[in-house]
């Protein structure tokens, strides 16, 4: 066996091992966006087989691999040629292919790391053995050149495998790890000792959370976690993080969501609630719930996790939420409404009415009434969403059970903030008022940023990609929607044609002025319309905003 | 929260003239607490200025010859300024395997210290920064009323009945005394009171009936105080005691009490030694035997005071009646009342414990108050800054 055979068969396995690195970090973060789950992640790859894919590689390898095979004049020789060509097909492997915009890029998080070091490690390994392999079987240039390369390839197309690969070696050391932090979070409480108020429901717990916070401080110390962290792990962050060592926390309000049954349960082990929060039941997540019914029983679990003198607070408005109250469960419970009378309260109906709401771009207006005091107070607020009445009713709620009057929680209502990227409404550099609404697209929020775009007087643009998640209802919900928006709009874009069908059918289905309608494939063209298209004084509701996997 | 003790730091002793006082004052607040619903952590600041806690603080008969110091389980602690601490660093210079320091989170902090570094502001403005409810007066009110010159300022510019007074500072004494003795001459009569301004429990007042006698007793005064002020004696005089309690609205006055010791004045020693109780067990009439009118009278003017000087939690006016003009002047205000005017509430219907709740609640009340403020005033200053330097010049 000669040195140039050894040499070029370990150049080309680096090429490709290099190739089949980059191609699986690149990779790292759709892996990343579905939660590192092996299933959920392997349906995408083949969904989107050519995106995670290029040919271009394997289109170079079969040219390398004819031209190698044609011009091997020396059987029993050293030949440069296989060589050169296997390892200009790593080189075109090697060199990136041009991606589009990265929306949600790579987080390089401890975890990630430690994946991407054994997914890279395990391609080493393999490049290794195929080195070792070729160099033992044959001495021919050509079939080590080509069996190197080939391995190569394989390597280098079996990225998304050695994600799963490696994530499936680590998890034990994750789980250990999970196990590990999981238990300092329990420190934590058990230590700092705040209050536990738990937020749960299809939509609107992030406001509702803000809200509560932002209301309690006037009064109290109150800590709420950040952004949308909702899962175990979110609140273990939240804790070992910003609540470890904090004394002055008085109430910790911990945001919990659900994507299967049992999950808020488990939440709710780690920080059993004093006081617990339904927002809404709704079709978010459908589909991985099965039926709304499966939806309430999964967030009644934070209901149950209650001590018997816990205190639960219930939207009046929504029936599944309704039926959660009306179970009697715990004893200290109360509803809020914004549409029962005021004047007349039910004998078991909701404690706190909100009434005579008046929506302005300048934001709400509405009376509060507690039906226990009989008291009502008027609550002004520059927030604007009319569905952001019911979530500061839930927070005061919460407010005035814990000792501040109608008066305080008034006083804090008014300098209320829009959580971020939830309906937050800014005027550009040209004029053109921007409301950005990213993150509720949800039948209910759509209806009153929709709404909000209405109150608008020039040209009204919604740029959207829709609703989804909603399982079965995606259609049905999507096709309001589309109705809906011609109510409201002057021009409607939407992004991604297949996935927003419905909306289109929608719209078609009205007398809307079909060249006010477009379909565009990517959100930068959207932008680019709008950059061109509006000005002072028009305005555009951007409504969701959908993660790269969609 | 709710269904838990309420945590109280009573904190006592202090580098203060007055530290043994406190240690009593302390003592009778702790006993007073309903241990149902509250847990009370003493924190005890030795003469020296060193912190400590652990409970042998809790029993006075631990502080003869300062024994408590030594026993094991008084240990170092300090109250942190650290918002997130809320409360005392226990052990705060700790280190070893075994020991490391220890936070104990105070829901209310209870100072019971009398007079310097600690009725003066100076504590209560290391409350404010720990952002922990407290008992008493706040920052403005405590360093306010600690000043006997400041107190007559504020009082008399309320429309509140004080007596003249002439006042100079030690340094003037020292290079001018003989103008600063005319003054006096010019404004008063003898006899005259002289008075170190900010010192409490009678400590360096003098009655001057002679003279003769008005250097010496200025020369005590001074040596105990920066400032000092002199004013003259009352005719005939009754003291008339009350006391105030309360947050913002919420406020509500005392009967009034007459203490019968009164011959020129108290003494130090007939303050808080007459007897193994101190002043509880000397003579006094309460209530006061005054008309309805003039009983009536002397409680809206303690209620206008405390209002005048900012009051809150606690405070205990002093009053003159003159004999001989049937006048009233407001002679001091203690926000750290001995025994904590128990004996004035109890004919007014609040027992010690209940008047130890309405104190805390008072202090939680106005916690919230001040959380209603905001604090966490965010402007784009930063942003701008962070853009164009600090220098307002572009990059």
């Amino acid at each position: 066996m000669s040195t140039p055979v050894i040499v070029g068969s370990i150049l080309i396995a680096a090429v490709w091992a290099a190739a089949a690195i980059q191609r699986v970090y690149r990779q790292a973060r759709f892996f990343q966006i579905e939660e590192y789950m092996n299933l959920r992640y392997a349906r995408w790859v083949l969904r989107e087989r050519s995106r995670a894919l290029p040919a271009r590689p394997l289109v170079a390898l079969i040219v390398s691999a004819l031209i190698a095979f044609f011009s091997d004049t020396v059987p029993e020789g050293f030949s440069l040629i296989p060589f050169a060509a296997m390892l200009a097909a790593g080189v075109a492997a090697l060199v990136p292919l041009p991606e589009p915009p990265v929306k949600k890029a790579f987080v390089r998080t401890q975890r990630a790391l430690r994946l991407l070091i054994t997914a890279f490690t395990l391609i080493v390994l393999v490049m290794i053995a195929a080195v070792y392999l070729s160099l033992t079987v044959s001495s021919s240039s050509l079939v080590s050149a080509l069996s190197v390369g080939v391995a190569g390839a394989v390597a280098f197309y079996l990225a998304p495998a050695w994600l799963i690969a490696a994530n499936v070696l680590m998890l034990p050391i994750e789980e250990t790890l999970r196990r590990l932090f999981i238990r300092r979070a329990r420190g934590v409480l058990a230590d700092v000792h705040p209050k536990v108020i738990g937020i749960t429901g299809s939509y609107g717990k992030t406001t509702t959370k803000n809200y509560l916070r932002d209301i309690l401080n006037g009064r109290f110390k109150a800590y709420a976690t950040p952004k949308s962290y909702n899962t175990m792990l979110g609140v273990c962050i939240a804790l070992n993080n910003d609540v470890a060592q904090d004394y002055s926390i008085d109430y910790f309000i911990c945001e919990m969501g659900a994507y299967i049954r049992g999950e808020i349960q488990r939440i709710c082990g780690l920080t059993p609630p004093d006081i617990s929060i339904v927002v809404e039941v709704g079709p978010q997540h459908l589909e991985r719930f099965g039926s709304l019914e499966n939806i309430a029983i999964a967030k009644y679990e934070i209901i149950k996790a209650l001590r018997p003198d816990g205190l639960g607070v219930f939207n009046w408005d929504n029936p599944y939420v309704r039926q959660m109250y009306e179970r009697g469960y715990p004893q200290n419970r109360i509803a809020v409404s914004t549409q029962a009378d005021p004047h007349t309260p039910l004998p078991d109906g909701p404690r706190f009415i909100a009434h005579e709401i008046q929506e302005s771009l300048t934001g709400l207006r509405f009376n509060v009434t507690d039906t226990a005091t009989s008291t009502t107070r008027t609550f002004q607020t520059p927030v604007v969403g009319r569905h952001n009445v019911l979530n500061i009713l839930l927070a005061t709620a919460v407010a005035v059970h814990e000792g501040m009057t109608l008066d305080d929680v008034a006083r804090r209502v008014a300098q209320l903030q829009p959580a971020e990227s939830r309906l937050v409404t800014q005027t550009d550099e040209r004029g053109v008022v921007v409301i950005n609404d990213a993150y509720s697209a949800n039948p209910v929020g759509v209806k009153s940023s929709l709404a909000v775009l209405g109150m608008h007087s020039g040209r009204r643009a919604l740029i959207t990609p829709g609703m989804v998640e909603l399982g079965d209802l995606h259609y049905q919900e999507n096709f309001k929607l589309g109705v809906l928006a011609t109510q409201f709009a002057t021009d409607i874009i939407l992004v991604g044609p297949k996935q927003t069908q419905p909306i289109r059918e929608g719209v078609e289905s009205t007398a809307f002025p079909r060249e006010r309608l477009q379909v565009v494939t990517h959100v930068s063209e959207a932008i680019a319309w709008y950059r061109e298209q509006l000005n002072a004084g028009d305005a555009v509701l951007l409504l969701n905003d959908l993660p790269d996997t969609y | 929260m709710s269904s838990r003790l309420l945590t109280v730091a009573v904190i006592f002793g202090g580098r203060s003239v007055e530290h043994d006082v406190s240690i009593v004052t302390a003592q009778q607040i702790m006993k007073a607490m309903d241990r149902t619903r509250y847990q009370v952590v003493p924190v005890y600041i030795a003469r020296d200025g060193k912190w400590f806690t652990g409970d042998p603080l809790t029993d006075i008969a631990n502080f003869k010859d300062d024994a408590v110091l030594r026993h094991k389980d008084v240990i170092p602690v300090i109250l942190s300024p650290d918002v997130r601490h809320h409360g005392l660093l226990v052990d705060p210079l700790a280190r070893g395997l075994f020991r490391r320091p220890q936070v104990i989170r105070v829901d209310v902090l209870f100072p019971a210290i009398h007079g310097t570094h600690g009725e003066d502001g100076t504590l209560q403005g290391l409350f404010e920064l720990a952002d922990i409810p407290y008992v008493g007066f706040a920052t403005l009110g405590s360093a306010l009323t600690n000043d006997k010159i400041m107190t007559k300022q504020v009082l008399r510019q309320a429309g509140l009945p004080v007596l003249d007074d002439v006042w100079f500072s030690r340094s003037q004494w020292q290079h001018t005394p003989d103008t600063v003795l005319a003054r006096i001459h010019e404004a008063f009569e003898l006899p005259v009171f002289v008075k170190p301004a900010t010192l409490g429990s009678s400590i360096g007042v003098s009655r001057v009936a002679d003279t003769a006698l008005l250097r010496p007793s200025i020369d005590v005064a001074a040596n105990l105080d920066r400032r000092v002020m002199v004013e003259p004696a009352v005719n005939t005089p009754t003291e008339i005691n009350c006391s105030v309690i309360g947050f913002g609205d919420d406020v509500r006055v005392s009967v009034l009490e007459q203490p019968l010791t009164y011959t020129d004045f108290l003494t130090y020693e007939d303050k808080y030694l007459a007897g193994s109780k101190g002043m509880k067990s000397a003579d006094r009439i309460i209530p006061a035997p005054l008309d309805e009118a003039k009983t009536r009278e002397i409680q809206r003017l303690a209620l206008e005071a405390f209002r005048a000087v900012d009051g809150r939690g606690i405070v205990r006016i002093d009053f003159l009646l003159e004999g001989s003009t049937d006048r009233i002047y407001i002679n001091e205000l203690n926000t750290l009342p001995g025994s904590l005017s128990f004996y004035l509430w109890r004919p007014s219907g609040l027992s010690e414990s209940q008047l130890i709740d309405q104190l805390m609640h008072y202090a939680r009340e106005a916690h919230a108050e001040k959380r209603r403020s905001l604090t966490d005033y965010r402007t784009s200053l930063l942003t701008l800054a962070a853009a164009r330097g600090i220098k307002g010049t572009k990059k």
